[in-house]
């Protein structure tokens, strides 16, 4: 077994480079969302048996480059009764929250002779708090997409958003504070390192189901994909877009996608936790957890966008009540059961 | 020396950050438009954050974001979208 010296430990793992590398991960997680754009259109195309995107190139690698290349070419129309100035300034207000919402997500980790250093771009006492509180802001940058374009549909898009974000914030967040309640902490780093033993989803698989369905509606995915619905209210709250301001925002959804899986796996599905008897071989321990936390990351993906041609879209009031009704007592009882849990193992 | 740098540089973000606040909180209030005027009032909420994680009371800044700007600037976008609106409609031009 090799054995680094303290002194290279020391120049390799101070806190500027790991967040230095933190940063590059935030570059690793803009390609991420490319390649999951080009996964989505392949198994869809896989599962809906279609002719098309899946036969551009390699594995249908070309698309992504087709794709890319009409959204930068294509003409950047801002409609003449539009209120430029939001207009312009909306896909900044989107991407910034995303953003930030980045900067505080772990994406894995590096063990050194026993010790973890998580790749983070900040590390916080309070970064689970900081994360629910950034994502909320995201609403706002859509907001300013729908009604900046003065259409009706994108206004019909934002109302819908909005209702639909303000129900599933609430067992959203107090989801995320019964895990902290049974951890004892609103570090996103010390609950991943909780569950070394047991996932959380063992202890709280209501909290979990929650969790779960709350996020893709977080997210917007097709279930519940009421903002957008193609069919009814032609995209929506991106109606007027095009160009690359259209990229962004689709951009900025997918990242989010990333975003929720990584959450979904640092809360519930055990983070980057492996034996220790792995961990301990140099080599292994300097990249196994962060790959295994990328890929259990995107078998979560792969869920949600399977789960997207399996569930049809609900209608807008349906998905209010699921939220008020069923998932909001369903989280309370998760709260109370985390509660008990905690005080009988004593955190 | 360096202590002294480092006030000057913290003084000066300080600064930069006072004025974006107070730039908002005037345009909260001048501006016509309704909608600009509760997203001015979106954005100095948040600068107010900013200005509380300058003074080392993250938790305060990070709550300050989430019930300021996250609960209470949405429900007031959300109320605003409800009334009538006049920007670049028919009989507008």
């Amino acid at each position: 077994m090799i054995t680094m010296s303290a002194e290279s430990i020391d120049i390799i793992f101070n806190p500027w480079l790991r967040t230095l590398l933190g940063l590059c991960m935030i570059g690793v997680v803009f390609g991420g969302a490319m390649v999951v754009v080009w996964f989505e259109r392949k198994l869809s195309g896989d599962i809906q048996f279609r002719l098309g995107p899946k036969y551009v190139g390699p594995f249908g690698l070309f698309q992504l480059v087709a794709d890319a290349i009409k959204l930068m070419t294509k003409e950047d129309l801002i409609p003449s009764k539009a209120d430029r100035l939001l207009f312009v300034s909306a896909p900044i207000a989107l991407m910034g929250s995303v953003f930030m919402m980045l900067v505080a997500i772990p994406f894995g980790a590096v063990v050194v002779n026993g010790v973890e250093y998580p790749i983070v771009a900040t590390e916080m006492d309070i970064s689970l708090l900081y994360i629910e509180a950034v994502s909320s802001i995201a609403i706002i940058g859509a907001f300013m997409y729908a009604y900046s374009s003065n259409n009706k549909y994108s206004l019909l898009g934002a109302f819908r958003n909005f209702a639909r974000m303000i129900g599933y914030e609430v067992p959203l967040g107090i989801t995320m504070v019964s895990i902290a309640i049974m951890v004892g902490s609103l570090n996103i780093v010390e609950i991943a390192q909780a569950q070394s033993p047991i996932w959380f989803i063992f202890l709280q698989p209501l909290g979990f189901l929650v969790f779960f369905v709350a996020l893709m509606a977080d997210m917007g995915r097709l279930p519940f994909d009421q903002n957008e619905s193609e069919e009814e209210l032609v995209a929506g709250w991106i109606t007027e877009y095009s160009g690359m301001r259209f990229g962004l925002g689709f951009f900025a959804e997918y990242i989010h996608l990333i975003l929720g899986s990584m959450l979904v796996v640092l809360l519930f599905l055990g983070g980057w936790n492996l034996p220790a008897a792995l961990t301990n071989i140099t080599i292994l321990g300097i990249f196994l957890p962060t790959v295994y936390f990328l890929l259990k990351s995107a078998l979560v993906i792969l869920t949600i966008i399977m789960l997207r041609w399996a569930v049809p879209r609900f209608r807008i009031d349906q998905v209010v009540d699921l939220s008020w009704k069923r998932l909001l007592p369903l989280s309370l009882l998760n709260l109370g059961w985390a509660i008990i849990l905690g005080i009988y193992l004593g955190v | 020396m360096v202590s002294e740098m480092t006030g000057i540089i913290e003084g000066a973000i300080f600064a930069i950050v006072a004025l974006v606040l107070i730039s908002f909180a005037i345009l909260t209030v001048v501006s016509r438009d309704i909608v600009r005027a509760a997203l001015a009032l979106v954005l100095s909420m948040f600068t107010v954050a900013i200005v509380y994680i300058m003074l080392n009371a993250q938790f305060l800044g990070i709550v300050q974001i989430l019930v300021y700007v996250g609960a209470i600037g949405v429900l007031i976008l959300f109320a605003v979208m409800l009334t009538k609106k006049n920007m670049g409609s028919e009989n507008n031009d």
